[in-house]
């Protein structure tokens, strides 16, 4: 039995690092210097170099090397959020809106990917919030909507991008316009 | 939603995002800016316009100055001192919110004297505040309560040694919806200036001064505005909160879901605040381009009636004619076989104010595919001349935005303060800002701004279109650079509407054709319901008289609460389905009623009266066994046998693209042409006009209650009796 | 709604997780694919499941089968991973006989398709 899981593990081992104490060796020509006088010393090796097999070390190089992929990247198989999920859902990106009981803009300057809200119910036992959607929390943010977009398309999800409208040219403020005297915006009351 | 590839979402995406050129065309037509003046906020370079504030400067840059009194869309008070900044050889700290920059001003906000200059107002603001953040509504979102974190100091010197207490303040009582606790007011005058400046209602203002100052109305008196649920939101502290959310839900345990409100034509954007699938409260969220951050009462305040009146379950009027509640299956089957029986010239579908275009284009579809062409609206348009065929002749074409920059108003029989209150903020604040003038033909009525009375009767808009008038108005229209003429949908409900139309559009284009600029757009045609322009997008026929006339024997109402279709008008054996989500007008007078839902609880698209599609999105879901309005619609068409091709809520926005792209880009409006066209077809309905014009809501208390969930609302009941007793008071 | 219209073409370089090309990749999944398959027996027996031999089979290779279509390498790689650290759990009876059982979802109703029958069951 666990012969069968040690060969399908072979494949996927990585190194394992054993402490046994550095060594130099002579051996290993991996210098091509052509003045040997410019060596002060022998090359030192890592232990691990030396004592992994050799098909061990060829993964180690293959890990090291780059693959090509599609730019597409699909994640729906590995990510394990159940298909009704993923089929049936969209997903809003937007900016939060600044509350508007207050002046502070801090919390706002991001993007924020939120899922369309399902039904909600107050549990009868502690007056708590209960739902049955499992992704009614998930409120992700990114710094640009690029990002949220990417993080969609991997997943899977229909997405769509809410632009607010919150842009206004500069108005220089006055003062002084309070205390105009032929204009509309002279104040009467204080 | 979006239908558009990548590139041009990461356009949008880019960090500056930019206006819109649609809505800030005008904006640029100003004089070339002087030169701009170089500053540096905390050693970062930054060039402003000269008169720019301190503040604005520092804004430029991403630096926030904490501030009290100061809100950029309100005049400059300078009161609080929380803005102080030190300024390089100034030798006192400067208010940022009112100081103008000066070239080469280096201001440092974040300096060791500013820091102290901050806690030192932070000191004086809590010496007189009290310490109630655990019993206060505005705990949580209080701008005193994070700005004494920020930067109070971090050990207190109030010690009460003569145990005199602190300053204690008289609640004042300023109506149904504002709850007063006038001892926690700083004095930042916030609600002072909103009243005099955005709600032209000047009632708010000061007595007395140093510790005995108070923040009050004089008399005691309500608040008498369409506006004044906003001064909740801009009193920094809980001396104004909302009496109808007192003690309901503390900001961190509620949801917030952006969404669009459909009690007002112009689509205000709103937040919607929930918690436990029940909408709290409703707060306004900033779109430049729309309602900028206020919000109507109305839209505010109605969402009590969201909880109210509720059609929860389907029903079936049993053998006496009582509604008796039924499964979805045989409210679904009896409708059904009801449409089956009826032949196809006898079937009639009337849209109410809220429907949304889903459903709209739903029902369209399957009474067309029942071989009936019989789909109408409540609300009446004249339909000779261009009809409703061109989109110019019954939208918003100058956008609500650009209102602001005109220079001369003409308000043709409506009372927008009343059937659009922020597009009267925005003439408001061109009148005070811009100097702009307003004409108004109609009954006198208050406007919250002074305005020339033309007179009443429908023939002085004839006179001013042939250009016969003698009035200065006339003079004043063509004088103008930038007029605009606003035209309430409500006078074309007579029978002399189509040749009031007609001269409102000669008149219009006979001003735009003068002008310079030739982007502007004069006509403008103000609907009253949210859904009336996506119905009449759609191909809906306004107007029901005619096809009430022909003795239908299956109506199908969907939310037509306007009172319109009546029992009496139609024959005794006619099958009336009422579909919608109050028990109102129309449910009284159904045989079957199928419960749908209500604007919060729906993804549903609305155009406003620009013209603009926005979305709503779901915040609870609906009660009951009431469902998505689309849904049923689908769903009783499968069981009639004409299914519609669609299944799932893209399917019918696809369908709704087809119809019309405008309908389905959202946030985003199009500018309207085909004006000369419009025109041309209408000039053979010049006919003599004789009538005077007459507008519905005239008073304050004709404004609160205007649909069917406002109607259910308790809080717009208690609004309209206040008004009722305010007016009856000596004050 | 065709948001997802921003189709994304052309290739880009990434470091492996595994495998260096399809081949390796395909060997890895049939040598997992191989060992689930000579566990079966075990599995039956050790966690005593009211399936037999056949079922478990037919169950292995419809679960494998679901991810046909996956053509990246390095999401093949992972499922691989998660497959054996799902067979390592089921050989060392980590996992108890719920698990296992969860993989022929015993409990789940089947939900309606077309439009009328979700109209009328339930919320939707």
């Amino acid at each position: 039995m666990l012969k069968v899981i040690a060969r399908t593990a072979n494949l996927a081992k990585t190194p394992l690092s054993r402490s046994l104490p550095a060594f130099s060796t002579c051996g290993a020509r991996l210098s091509s210097s052509a003045d040997p006088t410019s060596r002060r010393e022998a090359p030192k090796l890592e232990n691990e170099t030396v004592l992994t097999l050799p098909e061990e070390a060829h993964q180690k190089n293959a890990l090291e090397s780059n693959i090509t992929v599609p730019t597409k990247v699909d994640l729906t198989p590995v990510s394990g959020v159940p298909e009704e999920h993923i089929k049936t859902r969209r997903v809003r990106i937007y900016q939060p809106a600044k509350n508007a009981m207050q002046s502070g803009t801090n919390n706002i300057h991001h993007w924020e990917m939120e899922f369309d809200t399902r039904q909600r119910w107050e549990n009868p036992l502690m007056g708590w919030t209960s739902t049955g959607d499992p992704l009614s929390n998930m409120k992700v943010q990114f710094s640009s909507p690029d990002e949220a977009i990417e993080h969609c398309e991997k997943n899977g999800w229909t997405w769509y991008l809410d632009v607010p409208k919150t842009e206004k040219p500069l108005k220089p403020k006055s003062y002084g316009i309070n205390f105009s005297w032929n204009r509309r915006t002279r104040v009467s009351t204080k | 939603m979006l239908r558009q590839p990548l590139t041009r979402a990461i356009a949008l995406s880019s960090p500056s995002r930019v206006a819109p050129l649609g809505a800030r065309r005008y904006a640029d037509a100003v004089p070339a800016q002087p030169e701009k003046v170089e500053v540096f906020i905390d050693d970062k370079p930054v060039y402003v316009p000269p008169g720019t504030t301190v503040l604005q400067a520092a804004a430029q840059v991403g630096v926030e100055i904490p501030r009290f009194c100061y809100h950029e869309r309100l005049a400059v008070a300078g009161n609080c001192r929380m803005c102080l900044v030190e300024v390089e050889k100034s030798p006192k700290p400067v208010a940022a919110c009112a100081m103008p920059v000066m070239k080469g001003m280096r201001v440092k906000t974040d300096s060791d004297l500013t820091k102290k200059a901050r806690e030192g107002v932070m000191e004086f603001l809590l010496v007189n505040h009290p310490l109630d953040c655990p019993i206060c509504d505005q705990g949580g979102e209080c701008d005193l309560q994070d700005q004494s974190m920020a930067f109070g100091s971090d050990k207190s010197r109030f010690t009460d040694i003569h145990f005199s207490g602190k300053r204690a303040v008289e609640d004042k009582d300023v109506g149904p919806l504002i709850k007063t606790i006038m001892t926690r007011c700083i004095h930042c005058t916030r609600c002072i200036r909103f009243a005099s400046e955005v709600a032209g209602v000047d009632d708010f203002g000061t007595t007395g001064r140093g510790s005995d100052m108070q923040v009050g109305t004089y008399v005691e008196k309500m608040f008498l505005s369409e506006l004044s649920g906003n001064i909740i939101d801009l009193c920094p502290v809980g001396a104004l909160t909302s009496k109808p959310y007192s003690f309901a839900a503390r900001p961190w345990e509620t949801r917030r879901i952006d969404s669009v409100d459909v009690l007002d034509p112009l689509g205000s954007n709103i937040v919607v605040t929930t918690r436990t699938n029940e909408v709290l409260r409703i707060l306004p969220r900033t779109n430049e381009e729309i309602n900028e951050e206020w919000l109507s009462d109305k839209s505010r305040f109605a969402c009590d009636g969201l909880k109210r009146q509720r059609l929860v379950t389907p029903m079936l009027a049993d053998s006496r004619g009582n509604l008796t509640p039924v499964e979805w299956e045989d409210a679904i089957v009896a409708a059904a076989r009801a449409i089956q029986d009826c032949p196809p010239d006898k079937l009639l579908a009337v849209a109410g104010d809220l429907a949304d275009a889903e459903s709209l284009v739903a029902l369209k579809d399957l009474v067309n595919r029942l071989g009936s062409e019989n789909v109408y609206t409540e609300r009446d348009f004249p339909l000779e001349g261009s009809g409703t065929d061109l989109r110019s002749s019954y939208l918003l074409n100058t956008k609500i935005a650009n209102v602001e920059d005109a220079d001369f108003v003409l308000l043709i029989g409506t009372n927008v303060r009343f059937e659009a209150p922020l597009l009267n903020a925005r003439i408001r604040k061109a009148f005070i800002h811009k100097e702009t003038d307003v004409a108004v033909i109609g009954p006198k009525i208050d406007l919250t701004y002074d305005y020339l009375h033309v007179g009443d009767s429908a023939s002085v808009v004839k006179d001013l279109a042939t250009g016969s008038s003698s009035h200065e108005v006339l003079k004043r229209l063509d004088a103008a650079k930038r007029p605009i003429v606003i035209l309430g949908a409500d006078q074309l409900k007579t029978q002399e509407g189509s040749a009031l139309l007609a001269y409102t559009q000669e008149l219009a284009l006979r001003l735009q054709d003068k002008l310079q600029d030739k982007n502007w757009k004069v006509l403008n045609v103000l609907q009253r319901s949210a859904g009336a322009v996506a119905a009449l997008d759609l191909g809906y026929r306004p107007g029901v008289a005619t096809a009430l006339a022909a003795q239908p024997r299956v109506v199908f109402l969907l939310g037509a609460d306007g009172g319109v279709v009546t029992r009496e008008q139609l024959p005794k054996d006619a099958f009336v389905i009422y579909q919608g989500h109050h028990g109102d007008v129309g449910a009284s007078i159904a045989d079957v009623v199928f419960a749908g839902a209500a604007y919060t609880e729906k993804r549903a698209t609305y155009v406003n009266a620009e013209g603009r599609a926005q979305q709503t999105l779901p915040a609870v879901s609906p009660p009951g066994r009431a469902r998505d309005d689309w849904k049923i619609i689908r769903a009783l068409s499968e069981v009639v046998g004409e299914r519609l091709p669609y299944n799932n809520l893209d399917e019918v926005r696809d369908r709704l693209g087809q119809i019309s792209p405008a309908l389905v880009s959202y946030g985003e409006v199009q500018d309207n042409n085909y004006f000369a066209q419009a025109r041309a077809l209408s000039k053979s309905l010049q006919k003599p006009v004789s009538g005077t014009l007459d507008v519905q809501l005239k008073q304050l208390e004709d404004f609160f209650m205007t649909d069917p969930i406002s109607r259910a609302s308790p809080t717009m009941a208690k609004c309209v009796q206040a008004v009722i007793k305010q007016k009856s008071s000596v004050y | 709604m065709t948001t997802r219209q921003a189709i994304q073409v052309g290739t880009k370089t990434v470091k492996p997780l595994l495998s260096l090309n399809s081949v390796e990749a395909r060997k890895r999944v049939l040598n997992l694919y191989k060992a689930w398959y000579r566990q079966v027996p075990h599995i039956v027996k050790d966690y005593d499941i009211p399936k037999s031999e056949e079922q478990c089979r037919e169950k292995l290779k419809e679960l494998f089968l679901k991810n046909k279509d996956v053509t990246d390498i390095r999401v093949v790689d992972m499922l691989v991973i998660k497959g054996q650290m799902e067979l390592k759990e089921t050989v060392k009876l980590w996992k108890q006989k719920g698990h296992i059982m969860s993989y022929f979802k015993p409990t789940e109703e089947p939900k309606p398709k077309d439009f009328l029958s979700k109209f009328f069951s339930g919320n939707e």
